[in-house]
């Protein structure tokens, strides 16, 4: 059975038209297997298993068999991820570096100790025995920069997300037709309609209780300033740098961010905005939704859409993607997307003696079939070949999540290094999340992000010295400023003193030299 | 019963047989180290039931001190306690030329002094008040409300009073609404921290504080309340006259105690209540340390900040030990 799915595979792959290596080929070693150490820390699921069926069929294709040797919890999914950094520190304290490690956020982790010697560069090794790799970072130099170290070393292969669109702004627009308004194409029309959400009492319970936007992660309300040219976040990293003009920058202290905290203070004055916005926490939109309060907000598509069910319950309940209203200048602007290439993947331990061989076996999961595998999981376990397309399964489907069955068979693993490929997800994204990114991409609205840096020792030395002040002192100002016990426009100029007092310019110095560095200015 | 063998003066016999023993090898033998080991073969058996509170010592609080010295090193988990780069007292200074280290450690003082002005008298008051209940069952019933705090953690308490302060449906805010007033959102406003997380901790805490006062309560000898009744003394004078000056060494340590504790906040609690709009009075050494130091991995500093913490408590720790010893002749040591 098993033999005949692996012909089946092969069959498969090499009935494309794509550079693949013939049968056989994705054998990386003759007779016994090798065996490979394995650390394993991914953000989505808790555990990571050998036996996963993911795992064991890469093993039947390669003839490397990972061994788990995982230590420190895997177990806490929190937003900041440190019980991952915490995992890998404590496996780095341990004194022992398995083979492989991969683990979420684990550029910085990489770039840091790779130098030091923990860590194999593996930029040689692409070059020589990862034809697939080499292949991808050709075409996308960009990512290939992003992914250095400050030596110009690569210490980690990625995980690399497709699909752009991550957020959108979300409304409900039962709520619209029942005060006969139109969708808000400008930001005065947005306010406009969160002003009628809070007096005219959509949900007609007779209370003005409606919440008229909200979001489960209070940075989403700073993104908010985009309505106003400002900048929030550079990346899908909160409180994230950014690049203008080949200039690394900052949202926080632009002329936009001014009136855009100005505004959102006003709008949080006037009850527009959740009261508790800084306080509700993450079932926000579990609450608010379910509760029939909440009239907007920003968030991801997938997700949010699937709310929709809720009609079910909640009379006419109708929640849609709505295009980013233009902002002051006539912009539309959606700042948030997904990040290119994530700091999550794999590396070789420096005490690894087959590193060649590693290198094969992650270039493995960088062809057709290993990619395919990484992605939809088992042929004829969970998905089949249609068309030379691979389509779930639909008991698969319907078993549950899909993402949480994928990461329980060993697919879409964050701590591995592959290439996403979006038509997983198309297959069982909700009708109002694939309308809403038609939406998006018909009307273009994504802006780069920024991609990160790394430092040399010196430079991470003052971004640690003085970066943490800075970012302390820019959030408490913000959330002063927008609840309303301090004014924006009184305090700036001392704020943008006390900035450069904290040590702002010399973050951004740091971040220019490497940013330069890096990107080649 | 097993009757009790002994001897003519009134001591049971085992002891007078180690007195008698005492005495002879006292003649026989004067060298002390040889009456040491004489001690220990006797007393082993003590000294086997104190083992592993010493190895708990020794692996858990001072085998670790061996790695305090990554506050004076830049240190790298790769390189090892060992082999990293020794940096003087770069991150002492990196560390008193930020202000938000020192508005920590203001806060981290100020805050702990609301609770010891506050905080500390409670238990107490609780003890005296639970002394004071005639009705059994009321009384066990009354105490285990109060210890029950104690055994939710803090996730769970955090959750409480970010609901129960909450603008829009908290019991607080419902309160403040009968009386026609606005609601607050206190949980964003840095004056309202400090007395939250005061108010907190001692609801959480002081049932299960007032034991060990309740503890020495129990021991005050009942004889002094009986010659008092006789007297003609009230249970106002009682509880003034008698059982807060019996209590007062037990008082007084657990003072000696709670000073040495001062920098310790409960920053899980801070952690799960501050927000960046309240840092301005809820941030403490201990939550600064842990967005600057180990969620950005800069062990070495907070390494430097822990130290300093120590050395603070310990400073403190001395004093109030040394006033307690001149002025109550009670003392730790």
């Amino acid at each position: 059975m098993r033999n005949l799915s692996l012909v089946a595979a092969l069959l498969a792959g090499s009935a494309m038209t794509t550079p693949v290596l013939a049968d056989g080929h994705l054998q990386i070693v003759d007779g016994d297997p090798l065996e490979l150490t394995i650390q394993m820390n991914h953000r989505a699921y808790p555990i990571y298993e050998e036996d996963w069926p993911v795992e064991q069929k890469a093993r039947e294709l390669t003839n490397v068999h990972l061994v788990d040797v995982t230590v420190g919890a895997n177990m806490r999914t929190d937003s900041e991820n440190t019980g991952r950094t915490e995992a890998l520190n404590l496996m780095l304290a341990s004194g022992e570096v398995p083979d492989i490690v991969g683990s979420s956020r684990i550029r910085d982790f990489v770039n840091q100790y790779g130098p030091e010697g923990a860590f194999i560069p593996l930029n040689d090794l692409i070059e020589e025995h990862a034809p697939n790799i080499k292949a991808y970072y050709d075409q996308r130099p960009d990512i290939a920069a992003a992914v250095k170290a400050a030596d110009g070393q690569m210490y980690y292969i990625p995980y690399l997300p497709d699909g752009k669109y991550g957020r959108a702004y979300w409304v409900r627009t039962d709520w619209l037709n029942n005060l006969g308004l139109e969708v808000p194409q400008t930001v005065e029309e947005f306010e406009a309609v969160l002003r009628a959400f809070k007096t005219q009492d959509p949900n007609g319970n007779g209370e003005a209780d409606e919440i008229p936007f909200f979001a489960r992660q209070w940075p989403e309300l700073i993104r908010l300033v985009t309505l106003w040219d400002g900048r929030a976040h550079g990346s899908d990293t909160y409180h994230d740098f950014l690049v203008e003009d080949g200039k690394v920058s900052h949202g926080y202290f632009g002329e936009g961010y001014r009136e855009g905290i100005k505004n959102l203070a006003r709008w949080y004055a006037e009850g527009l905005i959740d009261p508790e916005v800084f306080t509700r926490g993450s079932s926000a939109r579990d609450f608010l939704f379910s509760e029939n309060l909440g009239g907007a907000t920003h968030d991801w598509f997938a997700s949010t859409g699937g709310y929709n069910s809720l009609s079910s319950e909640i009379e006419g309940f109708e929640l849609k993607a709505m295009a980013p209203p233009a902002s002051i200048s006539g912009k539309r602007v959606e700042e948030h997307r997904r990040i290119l290439v994530k700091p999550d993947g794999w590396a070789i331990g420096h005490t690894n003696e087959h590193p060649v061989e590693t290198i094969k076996y992650f270039d493995f999961w960088f062809t057709e079939e290993g990619r395919r595998l990484a992605n939809f999981g088992v042929e004829g376990m969970h998905y089949d070949m249609v068309d030379g397309k691979p389509i779930f399964k639909q008991e698969f489907l319907d078993a549950g999540p899909v993402n949480r069955s994928l990461y329980q068979n060993g697919a879409q693993l964050q701590g591995r290094g592959y290439f996403q490929d979006y038509n997983y997800e198309i297959q069982w994204t909700n009708e109002f999340a694939l309308e809403g990114i038609a939406l998006y991409d018909e009307g273009d609205y994504l802006i780069p992000d920024f991609l990160g840096v790394a430092f040399d020792p010196e430079e991470q030395k003052i971004y640690d010295k003085y970066w943490g002040s800075v970012r302390d002192y820019m959030l408490e100002r913000q959330q002063a400023w927008i609840l309303g016990s301090g004014d924006v426009e009184a305090e700036w100029d001392d704020y943008l003193a006390q900035l450069d007092s904290l040590g702002l310019q010399e973050v951004l110095g740091v971040m220019q030299s490497a940013y330069e560095r890096q990107y080649g200015g | 019963m097993v009757e009790e063998h002994t001897t003519a003066t009134g001591l049971p016999i085992e002891e007078a047989v180690i007195e008698a023993k005492e005495a002879q090898r006292h003649q026989v033998k004067n060298d002390r180290w040889t009456r040491l080991l004489d001690h220990f073969r006797r007393e082993w058996q003590i000294y086997a039931m104190l083992l592993p509170t010493i190895v708990w010592f020794v692996v858990f609080l001072y085998k670790p001190m061996y790695g305090l010295q990554i506050a004076f090193k830049d240190y790298s988990i790769f390189r090892g306690v060992a082999n990293s780069p020794w940096v003087g007292f770069e991150h002492f200074e990196t560390l008193f030329s930020n202000d938000q280290f020192l508005r920590a450690v203001s806060n981290t003082i100020k805050i702990s002094a609301l609770n010891l002005l506050f905080g500390f008298p409670a238990p107490i008051i609780l003890a005296l008040m639970f002394n004071e209940i005639l009705n059994a069952t009321y009384k066990r019933a009354a105490q285990t409300i109060v210890y029950l705090p104690h055994f939710i953690s803090s996730v769970i308490i955090a959750g409480i009073v970010i609901t129960a302060f909450s603008p829009t449906a908290g019991i607080v805010n419902t309160v403040i609404g009968w009386f026609g007033l606005d609601p607050v959102y206190f949980l964003t406003q840095p004056e309202w921290f400090r007395p939250i997380f005061v108010g907190t901790g001692i609801w959480q805490e002081a049932g299960f504080g007032s034991i060990v006062f309740l503890a020495a309560i129990a021991g005050v000898s009942p004889s002094l309340y009986e010659s008092a009744v006789v007297d003609g003394a009230n249970r106002w004078q009682m509880m003034w006259k008698i059982t807060i000056p019996s209590i007062l060494p037990t008082i007084l340590i657990m003072l000696i105690i709670r000073i040495g504790n001062i920098m310790e906040v409960s920053f899980e609690l801070i952690i799960l209540l501050y927000q960046p709009a309240t840092y301005e009075t809820a941030d403490v050494v201990n939550t600064w340390v842990y967005r600057q130091g180990l969620q950005s991995g800069q062990y070495d500093l907070a390494a430097a900040a822990g130290l300093f913490n120590a050395v603070v408590a310990f400073a403190l720790v001395m004093t109030a030990n040394s006033l307690s010893r001149r002025y109550s002749r009670t003392s730790l040591w």
